[in-house]
């Protein structure tokens, strides 16, 4: 995702100059390293998911809906359509990782800068 | 940085205060009218935090807390076991003090270690990633608030766009996308992202506890009289809002080079009816007449400076600190880039991966010792204002 988003209203930012964290090498081999970056990205997806349930639960309990409704229900085309895009983010977050080349040691300095 | 004097000028500076009061009273009196228009609220609010702007998000934000939690507890208790046998391994005492490169070259291959690194990391950017892109996603609406937040008040906001922003305050500090500068919503990700960080080094601060109890503790100068309070470096205002609290009749200040984050300051004092005024300019560089301030305070900003810059800030706080006034940053200990090898790990880590970029420069000064140079007298008697980190209450000379 691009730092700044695209708008014409004045954001009051200058370039940064950025980590690169992402290419750490922590674990020997980088996709062990990206492999790990996954697994905490999924946990934070499970727990969401979790999490919503948790809440949709408590909130349909009150309001008299019942776990058959949920069941039976059928998604309009609409839904599909936006579910569809929130997998893509989901799948990104979670397993997007896999794409970063690691290229630093564990010791590595800085890289050399202006 | 201290050439821009030229730039900006002193004549310039007292304009633009007049000027800002003025706005300041008409925003105060907007603001009376009831809350800020085009603000952006879409699931209220726990006390003074806004709820994130949607479940999922703020669930994600609970589990990467609870993930740092655990990590505290359980995966950095096992990185310091095999620290020490790697310690033990190599016959070497852990209380003798090492250089970070003697350090790396124990540890640089040790799994257990690395594995701790690399987890806190991933959650790391897990925290920072989910917020960007939750910011970023709903930008027009965010940008929209903060553009009415600007001419809102109490309090008056002045950003200067045009201004050289020097190289040294554009690293993504905290691995933050961005940094301090580069993203629109750096406010927004730094407030909620330190939320799990104070949770797991101090205790919740999601209700601004650490900074109102740090404010409360701030000296008072020996005649009792406070005017104005400068909070230099003043990141979301947390500080700056704390310190408006505690004196509320007091002209306040906060001042960041972060364009995003004196916004966000700003936006969420005056939504929460906190009359303090923020501006974007350098805390070595501060463009505030000469002794005009009773009290001039920083929060945790020192170790993210270059060590020149942290000496020509205590210059500026010298010369705009009132005599009989208290200047009191809160900051680390520091001193010292040799220390026993169990905490020199943590300290080197946190300076290359968490990207403390600045940290080894702060650790290597003697800050009290740097402000006790400049016409300033250190009261040693006084307790930290935030406990577990560097008491330096300095007392400006006549």
């Amino acid at each position: 995702m691009a730092t700044t988003p695209e708008t014409k209203r004045q954001t009051y930012t200058v370039e940064a100059i950025p980590s690169d964290v992402k290419n750490g090498v922590f674990l020997g081999n980088p996709m062990l390293d990206n492999l790990v970056s996954c697994v905490i990205a999924m946990g934070s997806e499970m727990w969401t998911t979790k999490r919503r349930l948790k809440v949709l639960e408590a909130v349909m309990s009150k309001a008299g809906v019942t776990s058959e409704m949920v069941e039976k229900y059928q998604p309009t085309e609409q839904e599909l359509a936006a579910w569809e895009q929130e997998r893509g983010r989901f799948i990104e977050m979670t397993l997007g990782s896999l794409a970063n080349d690691g290229i630093r040691g564990v010791g590595a300095d800085y890289p050399a800068r202006d | 940085m201290i050439g821009r004097r030229t730039f900006f000028g002193a004549a310039t500076a007292s304009v633009a205060l007049g000027s800002l009061l003025k706005s300041q009273a008409a925003a105060a009196a907007a603001q009376a009218a009831g809350q800020i228009a085009g603000n952006y609220d879409p699931r209220g609010m726990v006390g003074r935090l806004e709820r994130l702007g949607t479940l999922d998000l703020e669930s994600q934000q609970d589990f990467t807390e609870g993930f740092r939690l655990m990590h505290g507890k359980m995966i950095r208790k096992a990185s310091n076991d095999a620290l020490e046998r790697v310690l033990a391994r190599n016959g070497i005492d852990p209380t003798t003090p090492l250089t970070k490169e003697e350090l790396i070259a124990l540890v640089e291959n040790e799994p257990a270690i690395n594995i701790a690194s690399k987890a806190w990391l991933a959650n790391q950017q897990v925290t920072w990633k989910s917020l960007q892109d939750h910011f970023h996603r709903h930008a027009d609406e965010y940008l929209s608030e903060m553009d009415a937040a600007d001419r809102a008040g109490p309090g008056a906001l002045e950003l200067n766009p045009s201004m050289d922003v020097p190289a040294y305050t554009r690293h993504e500090i905290h691995i933050q996308p961005g940094g301090y500068v580069g993203d629109p919503f750096a406010g927004h990700m730094y407030h909620y992202g330190t939320n799990s960080f104070y949770i797991g080094v101090i205790g919740h601060n999601e209700q601004d506890q650490i900074h109102k109890g740090t404010a409360a503790r701030i000296p008072l100068p020996q005649d009792g009289k406070v005017k104005r309070i400068l909070d230099m470096g003043c990141g979301v205002g947390q500080m700056t809002a704390a310190m408006k609290e505690r004196f509320p009749d007091a002209e306040v200040w906060g001042i960041d080079i972060g364009g995003p984050m004196v916004r966000y300051a700003h936006m969420r004092a005056a939504n929460l009816g906190i009359g303090a005024n923020f501006a974007q300019r350098l805390a070595e560089d501060t463009k505030f007449p000469d002794g005009y301030f009773d009290i001039v305070v920083s929060y945790i900003m020192h170790h993210e400076l270059p060590a020149h810059i942290t000496r020509a800030v205590i210059v500026e706080a010298e010369r705009v600190t009132r005599p009989g006034g208290v200047y009191y940053p809160v900051d680390f200990l520091s001193g010292g880039t040799k220390m026993p090898a169990r905490n020199m790990y943590g300290r080197w880590w946190d300076h290359r991966w968490n990207n403390e970029v600045w940290s080894f420069e702060y650790h290597g000064l003697d800050f009290t010792q740097e402000i006790a140079k400049r016409a300033f007298t250190i009261n040693k008697a006084t307790p930290a204002a935030l406990p577990g980190f560097g008491a330096r209450h300095a007392v400006r000379n006549a």
